[in-house]
């Protein structure tokens, strides 16, 4: 039988606490009790009980003395550390700048990225249910793959709570981009336009968005109820209180009339990814077209909540198999995804999660995690290459009796001390910073009373100085006295082989961090100036107001008339995305159960001419041919997909209805330059809702006011407001954008922490081979072979960098371009730019330095010794 | 009376001590109390005790023989010194005087 003896964590702790002269009596005793206790109770509780027994024996006559006399001692040791530290400092001033510099520009990036990638972390996160909460999106199959889309059903939310008894709650949200043109609000003599969100009855039981005044479960429960955000109360009666049951006038293109306020909420905040002002009732939306009732239309996005303890895995499989239950034949599918996990990982490939912003954290992340790193590595090589400064104080202490554990706290010490002189500066620096960084990428950070900001950039201050001395620490405190101290300089600065790895390392992170820079930059200007089928300079638009539409073809006449107005057109969509879609077409050729996705663009007369679209085949939509509002106009993709040759002239079946192809556009981007250009067709129409000038580039001040004054003219009831459609286009990569100036910034600091530690560790080597230096110039060397021999050790060293960097950087960066349909191609220049860039850094650091060696008059250095 | 420093707990575990003879070591001493106060009784407070009357030489103590329950460790022995057993005294008569100039007999002790 095993015996069972008292458990040992405890045991060990009472040996360690008790008074030696106790202990035998003591623990006869405890294991005494302990044996008599197994009689009674099972081990566990046994071992529970000896354990609470163990932490009661901790009284103060019972423990041990510890050593004040001890602890005094290590206080005076501690003290004269920090002495020697700070002195160490004062004296190899230049060190220390550039250790701190580096430390303090490394912490700051640093703390930035912190506070910006725990941003994007919280994102959307604040809700109560928020591990509950699901949106269930649609995956979309046809011939090219499956398409996930948020769209769903209407009927969605409500039949799931009715069937699925996981679902506790669900709410259909019909988000304010979905009618493309705001609405305008009237109060008084007020007039806002605003973009309006239709929501479910429970909309605020499954977000925890929070109403201000209203009753969260009774609101928005008719057609006729509205609920404002504080901030859009404000602006329109310069009041957020008592405004409940006051009647609205909402004037937009399908649900003009009069609203009641029935509540006020709190507008979202930057920790929302969803921004909203003002919420009507789904219902008015849901009811006003019979279409919506079908389970193939598909419209708002879908979120609900699931029980506790439901595991969204075996769910899925259960709604997977949904869709199949209503409508037969159909082989979409529904998945419900993690409400705030869609904001980081919000794109799809084939049904998969296939990353999203992510992307964007994590490369912040690492690039912070670099700056750090070489910063860290300044300290080590510079430390590493000044032992011999400070052989003999080692030596010395040695001798006296300081064991090496002292002599690795005193130098882990000194990198500690200085990290936290740089937190101190960091600190202040991401104050400074942080207005115009918040500016930058369009957050409100702060950090002042945020407690875990405080405990993570302590944290990794600590970890960034102990990564840092670690190293020096054990390399300094290892050298024996006796060699020290009679002079082997051999034994004690070894070949440096260490150093030389790390400043290799630096620069071959150099090399890559500038290749990539210069990809980053040329891949978002390519996007920013890709030809994209259509000109789309000096071109603007408005929204007409409804009273307006239906004059909208005199308006275009009258607006022509001006000779800096080159065309006119009206439209329906943009060309950013947002455009209808179908699979309802049919032509010759079609096999059965093949599906093809069209984008749908509406578009008025001269749109194909002002936006300067090329006619491949075929013409464009005129006024000359009345039967024009009956044909279609493809692009090069769509025939493609269909596979129809000689097209033109030949009939397709639209929505049951037959079209003439009257003509094939050349492709052009009508959606994100993330995508393939996708099959569509342009139809046109009389009388759309935005319309659009194509103008010549001089005096458009005064062009845009006569289109004002023109518009005016038609009495509009809304003001009149114009976009520049480029300003759209660049809208849509604000993300890129944004990334591109901060990872290019970030870059650039890094690049500048390296050089950094490349100065310290030249003007130190120049340092020390001064004399040598010196009598060499006296037997007759030339300045320039000076330089030659002093830069020759680095610039070897910086060579093999630039040599492993390359392909490392081909590689990254090549990986990174192919999330691009369209992208740039690598340029050998690329990589040759960055190796010769870095190369003349390097360059002019060391040659600045040994030039001061080579010019100075051998007898300055030589008189002292 | 300044002289007798000892608390109402300390006094219990000294008699205690006394009553056991031979057989005072620690366990065998809360095993007793805790019979006879009814409450389980922790192994820190006995030893604080007896520690602390052993520093006000109340209590002597030897070490005694090893059982192998004990995993081989020997005992300690206690023993009352005769200031322990002249403090006990103390303690009693200053009991029996206070109870002695009661006014009258305390209700709930009456067996009726």
């Amino acid at each position: 039988m095993k015996e069972l003896t008292p458990p040992k964590w405890p045991l060990l702790f009472l040996r360690f606490f008790l008074k030696p002269d106790y202990l035998e009596e003591i623990e006869g005793d405890l294991e005494e009790i302990y044996a008599d206790l197994l009689e009674e109770v099972d081990q566990r509780r046994a071992n529970l009980i000896y354990s609470w027994e163990v932490i009661r024996l901790l009284r103060p006559n019972l423990i041990r003395h510890f050593n004040f006399n001890h602890r005094l001692n290590n206080y005076d040791m501690a003290k004269h550390h920090f002495l020697l530290i700070l002195r160490s400092f004062m004296r190899y001033k230049s060190t220390f700048v550039i250790n701190l510099l580096g430390l303090t520009i490394g912490l700051s990036c640093a703390f930035l990225a912190l506070l910006w990638v725990s941003d994007e972390l919280n994102k959307d996160r604040f809700h109560a249910q928020d591990d509950q909460l699901y949106q269930v999106m649609q995956n979309n199959k046809d011939s090219k793959g499956i398409e996930t889309i948020p769209n769903t059903p209407c009927m969605l939310a409500e039949t799931l709570v009715e069937e699925h008894p996981e679902v506790i709650k669900a709410v259909p949200v019909l988000p304010p981009n979905y009618f493309f043109d705001p609405g305008v609000l009237l109060h008084e003599d007020k007039t806002i336009r605003v973009a309006e969100q239709y929501v479910g009855k429970d909309f605020f039981e499954v977000f925890s968005f929070k109403v201000l005044d209203g009753d969260a479960e009774n609101v928005l429960q008719t057609k006729e109820e509205i609920m404002l955000s504080d901030d859009l109360a404000y602006k329109l009666f310069g009041t957020t209180e008592g405004l409940i049951g006051k009647s609205l006038e909402w004037s937009h293109e399908f649900y003009p009339g009069n609203y009641v306020i029935t509540g006020i909420f709190e507008k979202p905040g930057s920790n929302s990814s969803m921004q909203f002002d003002l919420l009507f009732n789904f219902d008015l939306f849901f009811e006003s077209i019979d279409y919506l009732k079908s389970w193939g239309n598909n419209e708002p996005s879908t979120y609900v909540v699931l029980e506790k303890g439901v595991d969204p895995a075996v769910y899925n499989e259960k709604l997977a198999k949904f869709l199949q239950t209503k409508i037969e034949d159909i082989e979409n599918t529904f998945t419900a995804h993690p409400y705030s996990r869609q904001y980081l990982y919000g794109n799809y490939e084939n049904g998969q999660e296939a990353g999203g912003r992510i992307t964007y954290v994590r490369l912040f992340s690492i690039i912070t995690l670099i700056s750090l790193l070489i910063a860290a590595i300044n300290f080590i090589n510079l430390s590493t290459a000044q032992a011999s400064r400070r052989m003999k104080e080692i030596g010395v202490k040695k001798v006296i009796g300081a064991g090496r554990r002292t002599l690795v706290w005193q130098y882990l010490g000194e990198a500690l001390l200085l990290a936290t002189f740089s937190f101190v500066l960091a600190v202040g620096i991401t104050g400074f910073l942080l207005p115009a960084f918040n500016e930058l990428v369009g957050k409100q950070l702060t950090f002042l009373n945020q407690f875990w900001f405080w405990g993570s950039t302590l944290g990794i201050t600590f970890l960034t100085g102990l990564i840092a001395g670690l190293y020096p620490a054990l390399y300094l405190s290892r050298f024996t006295p006796g060699h020290i101290l009679k002079g082997v300089p051999n034994r004690i600065e070894g070949k440096g082989v260490a150093r030389h790895f790390l400043v290799a390392f630096q620069f071959v992170v150099s090399i890559l961090l500038i290749v990539s820079a210069l990809v980053v930059y040329k891949q978002t200007q390519l996007i920013q100036s890709k030809n994209l089928g259509y000109d789309r300079a000096n071109i603007v638009y408005f929204n007409v107001d409804e009273e307006v539409v239906e004059k909208g073809e005199a308006l275009v006449e009258e607006l022509k008339k001006h000779p800096n107005i080159t065309n006119v057109t009206s439209f329906s969509h943009d060309l950013m995305g947002n455009h209808g879609g179908t699979s309802f077409m049919h032509w010759e050729g079609r096999e059965q159960g093949e599906k093809v996705n069209f984008g749908n663009l509406e578009v008025g007369y001269d749109f194909i001419e002002t936006l300067d679209i090329q006619i491949k085949e075929g013409r464009s939509y005129s006024k000359a041919f009345p039967t024009d509002k009956q044909s279609i106009i493809f692009n090069e993709a769509a025939i493609e997909a269909m596979g129809i040759e000689d097209p033109v002239g030949k009939k397709v079946s639209l929505w049951r209805k037959d079209r003439e192809i009257i003509g094939v556009a050349k492709n052009f981007h009508f959606e994100n330059l993330y995508n393939e250009i996708k099959p569509c067709f342009l139809i046109v129409y009389e009388g759309l809702n935005k319309i659009m000038i194509k103008m010549s580039p001089d005096n458009q001040q005064k062009t845009i006011a006569f289109i004002e004054d023109t518009y005016q003219a038609f009495g509009p009831q809304a003001p009149f407001e114009y976009r520049f459609l480029d300003e759209d286009y660049q809208n849509m990569y604000v993300a890129e954008q944004q990334m591109k100036v901060l990872s290019l910034s970030f870059c650039i600091i890094a690049i500048l922490i390296s050089c950094l530690g490349l100065f310290g560790l030249m003007a130190f080597a120049v340092e020390r081979r001064q004399k040598e230096m010196s009598i060499r110039k006296i037997l007759g060397a030339a300045p320039l072979s000076i330089m030659y021999l002093l830069s020759l050790d680095t610039l070897k060293v910086v060579l093999i960098a630039v040599l492993l960097a390359v392909p490392l950087s081909y590689w990254i960066n090549n990986n990174w371009l192919n999330n691009f349909a369209y992208r740039i191609d690598l340029q050998w220049w690329f990589f040759l730019g960055a190796g010769l860039l870095t190369i003349v850094i390097a360059w002019i650091t060391i040659g600045f330095q040994s030039l001061k060696v080579a010019m100075v008059n051998p007898a300055e250095t030589l008189k002292r010794e | 009376m300044k002289k007798t420093k000892i608390g109402e707990f300390e006094e219990l575990v000294l008699m205690a001590v006394i009553v056991l003879q031979e057989e005072a070591y620690g366990v065998e001493i809360k095993r007793e109390l805790e019979t006879r106060l009814n409450t389980r009784l922790s192994v820190g407070s006995i030893q604080s005790a007896l520690k602390r009357m052993e520093d006000k030489s109340y209590l002597t103590s030897e070490l005694g023989e090893a059982t192998p329950k004990r995993g081989g460790k020997r005992k300690r022995i206690y023993a009352a010194t005769q200031e322990g057993e002249r403090v006990l005294q103390e303690m009693k008569a200053i009991r029996e005087g206070l109870w002695a100039s009661f006014p009258r007999p305390l209700i709930n002790l009456r067996t009726i």
